[in-house]
């Protein structure tokens, strides 16, 4: 099975191919501007280090979010684009699962990612990426609250916290996990922002008064 | 069902609110067109909020390339080159419809042609009836106010333009003063008819130049409400619209007929979203007529956004080997000239 991973969440960037369970290539790196015009181009360079065609991909897994607004559609046109016209199946991915998928001595980890005015995209997970409280916006002290030290915490983003780990992606065990998810017709595919527009937040609001 | 020497552009338009993708046949035949409109959503919120436009874009983007593919009955496969908006506009609409047509470029290997979208506006004249050049062409949409000659296909001078508001957000402004909902531009429109030019208002930047102003205007509808207010006078809605109507319309014919008279051109087109208004087309049909000069205006569905112009822009450009590679960027602010 021929497959291709899409993370342009944030501005850790993942493009990889793999198959038979093995990485045959991976581009990992920190895109800080300009991400849309580049990963195209990433993505050409890695099929032309292979010996087929994107056409014969079996499945694509895209990272829907959360993240970064513009960041989590540039992966999802893409991928949708990719999925619609070569008729492949496509399979959503955390992008705090995949953060998850580090490798740690504790019994339950907490990928993060900063969402601003205290506040994180976050998630709480075990080592077998069994979720233990699903991803969500959340305030950062609250959830620190809740944690011992039984929890590692990860995140790319500079946060003021202690004990603060970087995420090492194991690509392998986040596909191996997903490989047999049901997969999604590409026009359903949706962006997992986990947040509404300001706009929609406001009227929201509106309403609730 | 594809001649070999006919050319398909495949147009993909996503700049604002409205997600569109298009087949157009050597540049002037719409083969098939579909549309998604934002326009009832962002009605809740009283204008085009970027970030809901661009959520709507990605969710809707496949299941519009797919009904215009089937409307055409066509595939990818038929289809000569691709051509996409990456400016101007809202980025993160634009960035929707840039990747889109990127990742069809590269699995298809088919050539990506950029488009502008004014130029776009400009070329859907052609699905009307073929420009003849030199013309003049006058921009008129939201974000547009240009006066632009054209010696020949995709040669583009500005001869003036608008110094601050584009004509479209001021009409959008007026409405807001006089109670009208989004979008008020058309509305307007309509609600002139109705009224008398009975309010002294003034004719915006009346000189020598081709430029145009139109946030004088603009403030001068804002005081005379407000003024009529304090005094507890009666405010004739319909009024204000047919006296703020008949100056724009006046300084715009007036700037435009003088442009084609210095220019020596018989050849006027008429593009962008205002180029919908009813006063502003009847007025410049019945001066074109007395002056002898051929004019042309999209029909009503495409003076808003939309594919089919950015298809019928794209042969042209696909014809002077514009091309983009895979890197293509989206431009909120592109420049045409």
């Amino acid at each position: 099975m021929k497959y291709l991973l899409i993370d342009t969440t944030t501005s850790h960037v993942v493009i990889s191919i793999v198959e038979h369970n093995e990485i045959l290539v991976k581009y990992e790196d920190d895109i800080m501007s300009d991400m849309s015009s580049k990963i195209l181009p990433i993505i050409k360079d890695c099929f032309d280090k292979v010996n087929f065609t994107i056409k014969d991909l079996d499945k694509i897994f895209v990272v829907n979010g959360p993240g970064s607004f513009t960041g989590i559609r540039i992966g999802v046109a893409i991928a949708k684009t990719l999925a619609w016209s070569l008729k492949k199946d496509i399979i959503p991915i955390s992008k705090l699962e995949l953060m998850a998928t580090t490798n740690t001595d504790k019994n339950y980890l907490v990928p993060m990612i900063d969402a601003r005015r205290d506040n994180v995209f976050a998630g709480i997970y075990d080592n077998n990426l069994n979720s233990i409280k699903s991803d969500s916006l959340i305030n950062i002290n609250e959830l620190l609250d809740e944690l011992d030290d039984n929890y590692e915490l990860l995140s790319f983003d500079l946060l003021d916290i202690k004990n603060l780990k970087k995420p090492k992606l194991d690509i392998l065990k986040i596909i191996l996990k997903h490989q047999n998810d049901k997969p999604l017709n590409p026009h359903a595919l949706k962006p997992n922002y986990l947040k509404l527009t300001q706009a929609e937040e406001n009227i929201k609001k509106e309403n609730n008064d | 069902m594809s001649n070999l020497k006919d050319i398909y552009i495949l147009g993909i338009e996503s700049s604002c609110d409205e997600t569109s993708v298009s087949i157009v046949k050597n540049g002037v035949d719409e083969i098939a067109t579909a549309v998604l409109s934002q326009m009832d959503t962002h009605a809740n919120f009283g204008g085009v909020v970027p970030e809901i436009a661009s959520r709507m874009h990605i969710e809707n983007f496949t299941i519009v390339i797919e009904e215009c593919l089937n409307k055409a009955n066509m595939t990818m496969d038929d289809i000569t080159a691709i051509a996409v908006t990456y400016g101007p506009g809202l980025i993160g609409c634009l960035l929707v419809g840039v990747n889109v047509a990127t990742t069809l470029s590269y699995i298809y290997n088919k050539p990506l042609v950029p488009v502008h979208h004014i130029i776009g506006h400009i070329y859907a004249n052609n699905l009307v009836s073929k420009m003849e050049f030199p013309l003049i062409a006058l921009v008129v949409s939201g974000g547009h106010t240009d006066l632009i000659y054209m010696e020949d296909n995709y040669k583009f001078k500005k001869i003036g333009g608008t110094l601050d508001d584009a004509v479209g957000e001021c009409y959008d402004k007026v409405a807001r003063v006089i109670d009208l909902p989004y979008p008020g531009g058309p509305l307007v429109d309509k609600l002139s008819s109705s009224g008398k030019d009975t309010y002294p208002l003034p004719l915006p930047l009346d000189d020598d130049t081709y430029n145009f102003s139109f946030s004088g205007i603009k403030s001068a509808v804002m005081n005379l409400v407000h003024n009529e207010n304090q005094r507890g006078n009666e405010i004739r809605n319909a009024d204000i619209a047919c006296s703020f109507q008949n100056r724009i319309i006046e300084i715009l014919t007036k700037k435009t007929m003088k442009a084609l008279k210095e220019y020596n051109v018989k050849n006027l087109i008429i593009a962008g979203g205002v180029s919908a208004n009813s006063g502003i087309r009847n007025k410049f049909k019945e001066l074109c007529d007395k002056e002898g000069i051929k004019l042309t205006i999209p029909n009503i569905k495409y003076c808003t956004d939309n594919a089919a112009m950015v298809a019928a822009a794209g042969y042209f450009a696909y014809n002077k080997k514009i091309r983009a590679g895979l890197d293509l960027k989206a431009d909120a602010n592109a420049n045409m000239f």
